[in-house]
């Protein structure tokens, strides 16, 4: 009994830790000015929500969030912040306006006010735990309701993945041709300045370039 | 046995700081950490229903696996689309291209 | 036993780690001397050269579709570690499943790397259309000093 009473302190004094770790995290990694520690913040943050996971008995998803959170989608946003030096100086990023933050603030508590009267009007706030599965058989199951049960999500979350990368290969192809367009079009950045010499006002200048390029069959 | 409505409270806290991070924030790299954020919220949320509820428990598991698939498959392409905004307006900022939209396009 | 009793002895750990980087960083501060830090101090590292602009470089962006890959292949990984613990992993629905699954992701994996080379920014091609462009400029003026 004894032992039970410290099992139960400690684990509501780990709980309300994870949860500090969690929300500080979670507000430096949408507040802190420099851009990469926000990113990093969120990294930190997606690895801490795993010890919720822990608590919960769910050792897959640890697993899982751990992974593909810190491991892929942070590392992701943080090579897509290296790719972009111009985002990474904070001098020229312009943040919100006192306005618009009382705004977000209002509509951010309706948004959480209404999903805890969602949650709180049903008594689901007072149910008692449910004995949970065994850790080997909690797994078991999860395999057989999800690959056994239900293979259609999988295949499904499978074309998902095809269309994000079919998806983004387009996006890239199209930035390619975005960062070449300076190439391709008659403006060139070099001959830009001559053009701004000749003339400032563009109405003579495209005059004689269409008049140059009907010239060309006859 | 931690009761259910703290872990509530906590996915609650959790959605509502990432939609405020989407609501304010004109910083395009933010906006993606605020949705992040948001599912890392519902996330928590699901699995606290499936560990309190008889019928549930390993619905909202696989539904947790699902939802960190399609996240990642998600976060790639708004990482792609933003790398396309910051080359065609060279800026990550949702509210400067308004003012200065020409500046590439002659 | 529950899981996170189990898992008390990372705690202590993560709470050893961070002891001894603030003790590490503690005294260092304690022992160093305390000195005026001026430009030399605190500009970049360089031998022999005077640094020049910020420390920060765009990298190439050629790379973020192998980071894309990356999350993609983590995620199959994940997905079929799941099924590799099971215990009907050999009946012939789930090789089937299975089968469909890994089909599905690698063909996408096929068909981005096959579109690799359109997707990046590569020298030469620049350089071509570069020329490309210099030479259908310069032909516009020469036509144009003749009329």
């Amino acid at each position: 009994m004894m032992m039970q009473g410290a099992e139960v302190l400690l684990e509501q004094a780990e709980f309300i830790g994870v949860a500090v770790i969690v929300l500080v995290l979670a507000y430096l990694a949408l507040e802190h000015k420099e851009i990469t520690y926000a990113v990093f913040f969120f990294g930190f943050m997606a690895a801490a929500v795993a010890g919720f996971y822990l608590l919960l008995e769910a050792p897959f998803l640890v697993g899982l969030q751990i992974a593909v959170y810190t491991g892929g989608i942070s590392a992701l946003i943080i090579f897509g912040v290296l790719l972009l030096p111009r985002a990474q100086d904070s001098s020229l990023e312009i943040f919100q306006t006192a306005r618009r933050r009382r705004f977000g603030l209002l509509l951010s508590g309706a948004v959480m006010l209404l999903s805890a009267i969602l949650a709180f009007f049903y008594p689901w706030s007072d149910l008692p735990p449910v004995s949970p599965p065994e850790l080997a058989q909690s797994l078991q199951g999860l395999a057989a309701w999800l690959w056994s049960g239900h293979g259609i999500y999988v295949e499904m979350v499978a074309l998902i993945m095809l269309t994000a990368l079919v998806g983004s290969v387009a996006i890239l192809k199209m930035m390619k041709a975005e960062e070449l367009r300076p190439l391709t079009t008659e403006s060139h950045p070099e001959s830009a300045g001559k053009k701004d010499e000749s003339g400032s006002s563009s109405a003579p200048q495209t005059e004689t370039g269409e008049g140059a390029k009907e010239a060309g069959p006859e | 046995m931690i009761p259910l409505s703290w872990y509530l409270i906590v996915a609650f806290m959790l959605i509502g700081l990432g939609a405020y991070g989407m609501i304010t924030k004109r910083n395009l790299i933010r906006i993606i950490i605020g949705a992040e954020i948001m599912a890392n919220g519902v996330n928590i949320a699901l699995v606290a229903f499936s560990v309190y509820t008889e019928v549930f428990t390993f619905t909202g598991q696989s539904l947790v696996i699902i939802v960190i698939a399609v996240t990642a498959a998600h976060t790639a392409l708004a990482m792609a689309l933003m790398l396309m905004y910051n080359a065609r307006y060279s800026t990550v900022d949702l509210g400067e291209p308004v003012v200065s939209e020409g500046r590439r396009h002659e | 036993m529950r899981l996170f009793i189990d898992f008390n002895y990372v705690f202590v750990w993560a709470l050893l780690a961070v002891a001894l980087v603030v003790i590490m960083l503690a005294a260092s501060w304690i022992l160093r001397p305390h000195i005026l830090q001026n430009s030399d101090k605190t500009s970049t590292y360089e031998c022999g050269e005077e640094p020049i602009g910020p420390a920060r470089v765009s990298y190439p962006y050629s790379y973020f579709l192998y980071t894309i890959l990356f999350v993609i292949v983590d995620v199959m990984g994940a997905f079929l570690w799941l099924l590799s613990v099971s215990q009907f992993r050999t009946t012939e629905a789930a090789v089937w499943q299975m089968l469909f699954f890994v089909l599905l992701i690698t063909a996408g994996i096929g068909f981005a790397l096959r579109m690799f080379p359109q997707t990046i920014l590569s020298g030469k091609e620049t350089l071509k259309l570069y020329r490309e462009g210099k030479a259908r400029r310069d032909s516009q003026k020469t036509e144009a000093a003749q009329q």
